[in-house]
């Protein structure tokens, strides 16, 4: 646990004020440059390829973190909306020779309009329905993909998606591929930031504490899920473009409901209501996974049992419980400082 | 042959299935009603029913009913622990942490026994009688009658633990009135332990009596608990009854569509009609006495 100790060390604080999220402060530069400083001082091609899958598993976190984490919803379906980015971007390619920029914005606009028509009849549900019903469209989703062999190609998917390019300069190495992933990471954390900050964000924090207490202050609640339902989408779309260039392949196998626990995990891990924290999460459980995956059969048993034990011990998020502990000591601290200053 | 020749034929072996969804949908229920939790590795005790059954009986050499009632018992402690171990630490948090909790046991439960099992799926034999009969130009294995039988005795029992005993009246009273509960001095974490175990037992029994009819492997439990929540949400959530009713129309509806649409599809019937059903109508068939409470 000593890892995760020092891992709350850097995280934000959720309970901090709203306000202070608003610039871009010291701490974003130093995370910044640290990222962009990673794969320079540490050059194994594993890490870059391990940072890529987190980086991409962090956009899926950082999406859903707008609808579990701030608007209070549950969603067991986040993989599909991945997958259908993924099978967008696979398809526009390989069978219409689109451009992957094309396909990387055509993605998010699929996704998200797969978002709202979904989410237009499911979101009314609340809790375990809610979440039983987007794990029913999960599950279509997968049975339609497997099936629908002229689109998708079945079981076995579909191979030979050109690596990501633009203006003809290809993201050929991981290397190239990071600093793309992250790139678009933190422009997604620029614009959740700015989300969260507006009005609109204000009214998701809003329906997270009470529909009925939103509902009386004039916030459409509907509306205001909907819309971060189809954001989180968006972003999963983004992701799933991503995923499919960088793997080449894109097969129902990688969309399952599994993907959508690890994510889920995540933004649960990561602290409800918090940006920077599933990404921290999403790096953790990413290189977590990549470690067991070389004990092979006992890779699954161990993580599944490393997951019910980080939320037995920290429920509210790593970065929650032991920053908020963390914020009591040394607001403590401060308070008899100043108290002292003010005795004098 | 048209597809309407194949139909009293489907239509019972939908309804064979359609108890052991039953069973499941009633596991869910027997939970919900102590304690309001939903419990997804409620699939997993069916899948190690059967599991455990083939071990004790063809690993062990048991004789057939020692080997299922031994693997029942083993199933109802590891419903135990379930409960001690992920459901009882986690008694205050959220929904979502719950929900990830349990699913994480699931998938804990089914990996672990593809370790100590293998990853071969697995059949036992049949209870009594291989040779289907012949009723009407319907063939019906002895087997399917047992289930129904099963399920029908089960269902009975079940009724007269929570309707006619002080204990499982105690159950239904933490949930429906929590408060209420603790001043008659009800202890609630004992019920919730208590209905982990009924409801683990009754998916194992679930798993012994459908194995000999369909393979059972180590991930054949997600899907089958899956379906088994949609059959209590369909009949009417939180009704016993709700879950029979529920399961049997699932499990028919499911069977039938092969005739109509290409069976690859079939694992989809079960999500359509709950996108349907939550769509339309939230509180099931019969209705719910839960919908419109706290926590929903």
């Amino acid at each position: 646990m000593l890892p995760l100790w020092l891992l709350s060390l850097i995280l934000p604080d959720p309970h901090l004020d709203l306000r202070q999220e608003a610039r871009f402060r010291k701490r974003d530069l130093f995370y910044s440059g640290a990222l962009f400083l990673l794969p320079l001082v540490c050059s194994s091609p594993r890490l870059h390829y391990v940072m890529v899958l987190a980086g991409i598993n962090a956009i899926l976190a950082l999406g859903l973190s707008l609808f579990l984490g701030y608007t209070g919803q549950i969603s067991l379906g986040h993989a599909a909306f991945f997958g259908t980015g993924a099978y967008t971007t696979a398809i526009l390619t390989t069978r219409w020779g689109s451009p992957p920029l094309a396909a990387f914005w055509a993605s998010a606009a699929v996704a998200a309009a797969l978002a709202y028509l979904v989410g237009r009849s499911i979101l009314k549900l609340k809790g375990y329905f809610l979440a039983l019903a987007t794990l029913g469209f999960g599950e279509i989703f997968l049975v339609v993909v497997r099936e629908a062999h002229a689109l998708t190609g079945g079981v076995i998917g579909i191979f030979g998606i050109p690596l990501f390019s633009v203006a003809g300069f290809s993201f050929d190495t991981y290397l190239k591929q990071y600093y793309l992933i992250w790139g678009v990471l933190v422009g997604l954390i620029l614009f959740s930031k700015n989300l969260i900050r507006s009005k609109i964000g204000r009214a998701f924090l809003a329906v997270a504490a009470s529909e009925d207490a939103a509902s009386t202050v004039g916030i459409e609640v509907a509306h205001i899920k909907l819309g971060a339902f189809v954001v989180g989408a968006a972003f999963a779309g983004f992701a799933g473009s991503l995923f499919a260039c960088i793997m080449s392949t894109a097969n129902p196998e990688a969309f399952g409901l599994n993907l959508s626990v690890l994510v889920i995990m995540m933004v649960i891990l990561g602290g409800i209501g918090n940006l920077y924290g599933p990404i921290a999460a999403a790096i953790f459980l990413t290189w977590l996974l990549d470690i067991l995956g070389a004990y092979q059969e006992y890779s699954m048993p161990i993580y599944a049992l490393i997951l019910i034990l980080l939320l037995i011990t920290f429920p509210d998020g790593i970065g929650t419980r032991l920053n908020i502990r963390l914020i009591y000591l040394i607001s403590y601290w401060g308070r008899r400082k100043r108290r002292e200053r003010v005795d004098l | 042959m048209t597809p309407w020749a194949h139909i009293p034929q489907l239509a019972f072996s939908g309804i064979t299935m359609g108890a052991i969804y039953a069973l499941v949908g009633l596991g869910f229920v027997t939970i919900a009603r102590a304690s309001q939790i939903i419990n997804f590795a409620q699939g997993e005790f069916v899948m190690l029913g059967g599991m455990i059954t083939f071990f004790l009986l063809k690993g062990v050499g048991l004789p057939y009913p020692l080997a299922a009632l031994l693997a029942v018992l083993l199933v109802v402690i590891i419903g135990f622990l379930v409960h001690i171990m992920v459901v009882y630490p986690l008694r205050k948090a959220s929904v979502p942490i719950l929900l990830i909790a349990t699913l994480g046991a699931s998938i804990f439960i089914s990996n672990t026994t593809a370790l100590v099992f293998g990853t071969l799926p697995k059949a036992l034999p049949a209870f009594w009688g291989n040779q289907p009969l012949q009723i009407r130009g319907i063939f019906v294995t002895p087997q399917s009658l047992f289930v129904l039988g099963a399920t029908f005795l089960l269902l009975i029992s079940l009724y007269l633990l929570s309707h006619r005993t002080v204990t499982g009246k105690a159950m239904e009273a933490s949930s429906t009135d929590p408060l209420g509960a603790d001043l008659s001095g009800i202890s609630r974490n004992l019920m919730a332990f208590l209905a982990f175990g009924v409801s683990a037992g009754m998916g194992a029994i679930a798993g012994i009596f459908i194995t000999p009819i369909f393979y059972t492997s180590y991930h054949a439990g997600t899907l089958v608990g899956l379906k088994g929540f949609i059959a209590a949400v369909l009949g009417g959530w939180g009704k016993n009854s709700g879950a029979i009713l529920g399961g049997l129309v699932l499990g028919t509806v499911e069977s039938l569509s092969v005739a109509f649409i290409p069976s690859g599809y079939k694992d989809a019937v079960a999500f359509v009609i709950l996108l349907l059903i939550l769509n339309f109508r939230p509180k099931g068939i019969l209705g719910s006495p839960f919908i419109d409470s706290r926590r929903w």
